[in-house]
């Protein structure tokens, strides 16, 4: 199916940004049933799933060009919020690879790549971007090629070195993050990473996670869903803007919630690499307002209920304190009390107008 | 506060000599080392060498009585001497240190530069519990922070003193605390003594 491109988005002061009824029936949606909980929920990448944002192995959707465009101004703005520790140069040219192909093969019309040996031309129709390097040599391109590649796309990426029974997180892209800080947890373990995620260290969740990281085989990738929400669509929820963005959150109203209030999922993606070992950690971002997701009648329903029954530790890390009782009261006007289908799926194919 | 239930927090064992080690250097940001360094059953005594830092400005490397005992001016002067020994040790070498937090990550950087794995050297916490704090915002170090709030000496933001500790930055992370509602803040407190 064409995707019809936005090119005027802005997720910052001055904020542009709406999903067309295409974008709101494949979101990817987190809640499995009327309550939320952590869990260790990974399943293997494999095309195809409840909406189609599962169809590809990088998903790219109407938003591409605005989150592109975002990306280099934060980085114009904070070059830091990209790093990569030395040691990590095979990591980068196989995550330029994972890219490249997968987008070539999944977007033809709008991805080539083209290979004489190590010569490689990368076209990227969307961007108008045409380079021609050799792969394996750094210097024959404009950045280097993690950065290259990551500032093409939508999503955060980090680079994940396997030694000593346990990844360290020693490199990555990350300009849409939800408050967390690339260059504050550089070069961490897995749990120390992890550190201030609440309840989940005790409930063996992360024992379990990199038990099960370590041994992700190449060719098989893995995905989980993982969710938080922000006021207004902004895509740079950084701790190091924390100030400018922290402000926001006293800025809903009963009357603004609805539109102001935004789900944002994150599609969990992990791939093993073939010529470092490393893990690719990929989480491509999806925003929607309460009210464009209570267009499906299902998510109005069990959003209410999520967020209605949700434990007080979770409310605080994700921020919800401010604004979750009216969030609550918003969303009552969807839920009738039906009972909801199991699985994430919108079950309808049209939304009412 | 003071657990915040954040898990990046390092925590410490007492020191023992590693048996398979060869040879066995322990450092010290302070001439007073507490017998909890060490595990039971052990003590200085079993290390082949031992730097303390004197405090001041007289002080000579080597010349105590104790061929074993080596004093320096401050930690920064005995790093400096750390790094020049390590770039000439071998396999089998084992570094041990004892101090405040900010000297024992400065020790573990000069170890993990020069090569070392994290099984061939080991830290013990002793001495000031006071805070390296990392600005996230605009990343100015504040050191020796010993409250839950500080003002941050670059940007001026009040920052909360978080749990989460980078051992590459040597750091805990300080986040504005008022960000939300300019002034929302919690009463200081004093609890990293």
């Amino acid at each position: 199916m064409s995707i019809a491109f936005k090119t005027d988005e802005i997720f910052r002061d001055g904020f542009r940004y709406a999903n067309s009824d295409a974008a709101i029936l494949r979101f990817p949606f987190p809640f499995v049933e009327d309550s939320y909980m952590y869990s260790v929920n990974i399943e293997p990448h494999v095309r195809g799933g409840p909406t189609p944002a599962f169809d590809a192995v990088l998903d790219i959707d109407e938003h591409y060009i605005g989150e592109c465009r975002e990306r280099a101004l934060v980085l114009a703005q904070d070059p830091n919020r990209c790093m990569v520790l030395p040691h990590m140069m095979a990591a980068q040219w196989d995550t330029l690879e994972l890219i490249m192909e997968s987008l070539a093969a999944d977007y033809p019309d709008h991805f080539q790549l083209g290979k004489d040996g190590d010569r490689w031309t990368w076209r990227n129709r969307l961007l108008n971007i045409e380079d021609s390097f050799v792969f394996g040599a750094p210097e024959t391109l404009p950045f280097e090629p993690f950065e290259y590649i990551t500032r093409q796309m939508q999503g955060d990426f980090t680079l994940q070195d396997q030694r000593d029974g346990n990844l360290y997180m020693d490199g990555g892209m990350v300009t849409s993050q939800a408050d967390w800080s690339l260059e504050f947890d550089l070069g961490m373990t897995f749990h120390e990473w992890h550190g201030p995620v609440p309840l989940a260290h005790d409930l063996g969740v992360f024992d379990r996670a990199l038990q099960y990281l370590l041994r992700l085989q190449y060719g098989r990738p893995v995905r989980r869903l993982n969710w938080t929400m922000t006021v207004n669509p902004r895509l740079d929820t950084s701790p190091e803007n924390y100030p400018l963005w922290g402000p926001d959150r006293t800025t809903v109203t009963p009357e603004n919630v609805g539109d102001k209030l935004h789900l944002r999922v994150e599609l969990q993606t992990l791939y093993r690499l073939p010529r470092s070992n490393a893990i690719l950690f990929s989480v491509r971002a999806y925003l929607a307002s309460m009210n464009e997701l209570a267009r499906v009648p299902k998510w109005g329903r069990r959003l209410h209920r999520v967020l209605r029954d949700i434990d007080p530790a979770l409310e605080d890390y994700k921020g919800l304190g401010r604004y979750r009782r009216m969030a609550i009261e918003h969303l009552a006007q969807f839920d009738d009390g039906a009972p909801t289908g199991k699985g994430i799926a919108p079950e309808v194919d049209v939304l009412p107008a | 506060m003071n657990d915040q239930g954040i898990k990046s927090r390092p925590a410490y064992a007492p020191l023992a000599r590693d048996p398979v080690g060869r040879t066995h250097l322990l450092v010290a940001d302070s001439m007073a080392i507490p017998h909890a360094a060490f595990a039971p059953g052990t003590s200085l005594g079993d290390y082949d060498e031992c730097w303390t830092v004197e405090g001041h400005s007289r002080a000579i490397p080597s010349a105590m009585p104790d061929a074993r005992m080596h004093g320096f001016r401050s930690a920064s002067h005995l790093l400096i001497a750390l790094r020049r020994r390590l770039a000439m040790e071998y396999m089998g070498f084992r570094l041990y240190a004892i101090g405040t937090e900010a000297f024992l990550w400065d020790v573990a950087a000069a170890a993990e530069a020069a090569g070392m794995g994290k099984e061939e050297y080991a830290l013990f916490h002793a001495g000031s519990g006071a805070r390296r704090v990392l600005c996230v915002h605009c990343r100015t170090l504040n050191q020796g922070v010993t409250t839950n709030l500080v003002a941050c000496g670059g940007c001026g933001a009040a920052l909360f003193v978080r749990d989460h500790f980078s051992r590459r930055l040597n750091a805990y992370m300080g986040v504005q605390v008022d960000a939300e509602m300019p002034g929302e803040r919690p009463d200081v407190e004093e609890i990293y003594r």
